[in-house]
């Protein structure tokens, strides 16, 4: 009888496994299939791109990923006879993407840390009323915004400038460092940094010897969301830059070929474009899976 | 060595008043107990000594001088957090090694001084555990403590240090406490909610509560002579009978009369201010009452209502018409319901309460 009932709960156990598992990978399959095709088509040829029905078996072609970078501009307007923007010289744009968003995230990540710990700790008078302030300054519609920044940017001479794509993109990001970081601090015990107080560092260092690596899991997942913020924006990178600052998305919207749309050129650009938040999605995520360890602390808080 | 004073410290949380003005002489190199239930200000007056609050007013003098200038990491104090409060991003040596590195002793002092203090706690295997939050509740709270131990400061603060023990090695932290003190030497404000512990390990023990201290006393003068309701019923278990009755001048001394009960008074002296038929509260200790037939004015008949065998002795619920007692007698006595029995209550043991101020009456 028992034996009977044992086997019937493990047939159970292995059916629900089998749910799970085949839930899994149809969910996955169908997040991960635009990334696939964009994949495929970058290595497709042109004709391969359109053919119908849609081509899963293909000799793979690296013509476009060698076109992105080594075609001149020039040649093909020589070849056409008229003026094209082509996605030729890629690596200025690359280039452009990297240094805008690197450093507006570096100048957001340091000033809203700082920022956060002393709204978390000192609370400042207004502390409230400052953080919905710059909560605020996101609460336009980008479009909105866009057209007053794109004169101002002109006569202050920060249009077409990384300065001022730069400085732009700081601003967006700091309410978010603010806001998360601040979150973050907010759940560390006051308790630890009392201790280290008493223990004899000064509040500089409990800052950083105590306060911060308790929010590096917290320090991660915002520097990864405000890179994702940077890296895919477009609208303003299209108002406020030409050619020399130009940034990738921008570019991409703007890519023609010879004849008609080159899909698989686009692709090519594309694949090259979301690998660095791929590859950062997947080192974060590491890292966010360590989760929190709150737990040296006796009671819930 | 260094004394400790404490003038009309006081401290607010926005509306709650945490401190309403502590006045407190702890003298160089003693033991004092903070007594109090949870919420009565004890956390908040460590943490203003140990300067990582700051009171809204009133002064903290050590040695005569006044501290509240000096930064808690100029301070010199050595604080037991009562959440421990370990660095979750260390290990255990670098935990308890923390102080000392900040303080920039030579490496070789830092690993004996943390290796004798681990041995001493008993926690020397555990000092390679890289990450304190898996320990257990006991073991985090004696490397808390090994933290706390590990320098010599002008003062240690410990704010409920042994709670959370298991209760055989609280009365083993108990007597630890004792000789570490008796070996160090050093001033030490041990804060917890339980009256044994702090009769256990300090000389003089101050009751606090709502943020101010009731009495500041040796224990013994707590349990006999306490200066209100309040210390008379949070000190001592079980809790100290109350009556509520009449008190009259008779013959010899006085009388308290309450529903069917008429108790002599021995220990009120002809200089006492009472007033002839005032209402007042009679609290009788549960270990003053005897359980036997003696030749004493105050013998009463009364009825077993429960018995609590505890081995070395019994606490005994008894009924003496409307009034309920519980008394405590030695021994393992076997009681049963409804049993009547003989009692004394001693008229030189029990304590007058005022019945709006709840003040005592000597």
């Amino acid at each position: 009888m028992a034996n009977h009932r044992n086997n019937r709960r493990g047939r159970h156990k292995v059916v629900k496994t089998v749910l799970i598992y085949l839930f899994t990978i149809i969910a996955v399959i169908f997040f991960i299939f635009p990334i696939y095709w964009l994949v495929a088509t970058s290595l497709k040829t042109r004709a391969q791109a359109f053919s119908t029905p849609p081509l899963f078996v293909w000799e793979p072609t690296f013509r476009n990923f060698i076109d992105i970078f080594l075609k001149r501009q020039t040649e093909i307007e020589a070849i056409t006879g008229q003026e094209l923007e082509l996605a030729t010289g890629a690596e200025t744009f690359f280039y452009n993407s990297f240094v805008v968003t690197f450093s507006s995230i570096i100048i957001a990540t340091v000033i809203g840390v700082f920022a956060a710990y002393s709204f978390s700790r000192y609370k400042p008078a207004g502390t409230n009323t400052l953080m919905f302030f710059i909560l605020s300054t996101r609460m336009l519609p980008a479009i909105v915004v866009a057209i007053p920044i794109y004169f101002f940017y002109r006569s202050l001479g920060l249009y077409n400038t990384y300065i001022g794509l730069i400085l732009l993109y700081t601003m967006f990001n700091l309410p978010f460092a603010v806001w998360m970081m601040k979150s973050f601090f907010d759940e560390v015990p006051r308790d630890i940094e009392q201790a280290a107080l008493v223990d004899g560092s000064n509040p500089v260092k409990v800052f950083y010897k105590i306060a911060l690596p308790q929010v590096l899991v917290g320090l991660g997942a915002t520097i990864g969301f405000l890179i994702i913020n940077v890296w895919n924006e477009f609208l303003f990178a299209l108002l406020l830059t030409e050619r020399a600052t130009r940034t990738v998305p921008v570019m991409i919207a703007g890519t023609r070929g010879e004849v008609g749309i080159n899909w698989g050129l686009i692709a090519a650009i594309e694949t090259l474009y979301i690998l660095p938040a791929l590859v950062l999605i997947f080192v974060l995520q590491r890292f966010l899976l360590r989760g929190m360890t709150f737990g040296t602390v006796r009671g819930a808080k | 060595m260094t004394r400790v004073e404490i003038r009309g410290l006081k401290k607010s949380f926005g509306a709650v008043e945490a401190l309403r003005g502590v006045n407190l002489e702890v003298e160089s190199g003693a033991l004092v107990a903070l007594l109090g239930p949870t919420g009565a200000g004890k956390t908040t007056l460590l943490k203003c000594i140990a300067g990582v609050e700051e009171p809204d007013a009133g002064d903290i003098l050590f040695d005569g001088q006044s501290v509240l200038r000096t930064p808690a990491w100029r301070r010199d104090v050595a604080m037991f957090f009562q959440t421990y409060a370990l660095y979750p991003h260390m290990s255990v040596y670098d935990n308890i090694a923390y102080p000392l590195r900040e303080r920039k002793w030579s490496r070789q002092d830092i690993d004996r001084s943390v290796k004798a203090v681990a041995e001493k706690l008993r926690i020397a295997h555990l000092l390679d555990r890289k990450d304190p939050s898996t320990l257990s509740g006991g073991e985090m709270q004696r490397v808390a403590l090994a933290r706390t131990l590990v320098r010599n400061p002008k003062v240690f603060l410990l704010d409920e240090p042994i709670s959370n023990l298991d209760a055989k090695l609280r009365e083993e932290m108990r007597t630890e406490f004792k000789r570490l003190h008796r070996e160090l030497k050093q001033t030490i404000i041990y804060a917890t909610p339980d009256f044994l512990e702090a009769f256990a390990v300090a000389e003089k023990v101050a009751v606090i509560k709502d943020g101010v201290i009731l009495q500041y006393d040796t224990p013994m003068n707590l349990l006999r002579r306490p200066k209100n309701r309040f210390v008379a019923t949070f000190i001592g278990s079980p809790t100290i009978n109350i009556m509520r009755g009449v008190i009259r001048r008779v013959a010899h001394g006085w009388e308290f009369s309450t529903t069917g009960l008429k108790i002599q008074l021995s220990n009120i002296g002809a200089s006492s201010k009472l007033l002839d038929g005032s209402e007042v509260e009679l609290a009788v200790r549960p270990q003053d009452i005897v359980l036997e037939a003696s030749k004493n004015g105050n013998a009463f008949k009364a009825k077993i209502l429960a018995a609590e065998r505890l081995g070395y002795e019994t606490i005994v619920t008894l009924s003496l018409g409307e009034v309920e007692l519980k008394a405590v007698t030695k021994g393992m006595r076997s009681y049963k319901y409804g049993d009547e029995v003989t009692i004394n209550i001693p008229g030189d043991r029990v304590i007058l309460f005022d019945v709006s101020s709840g003040e005592a009456m000597y």
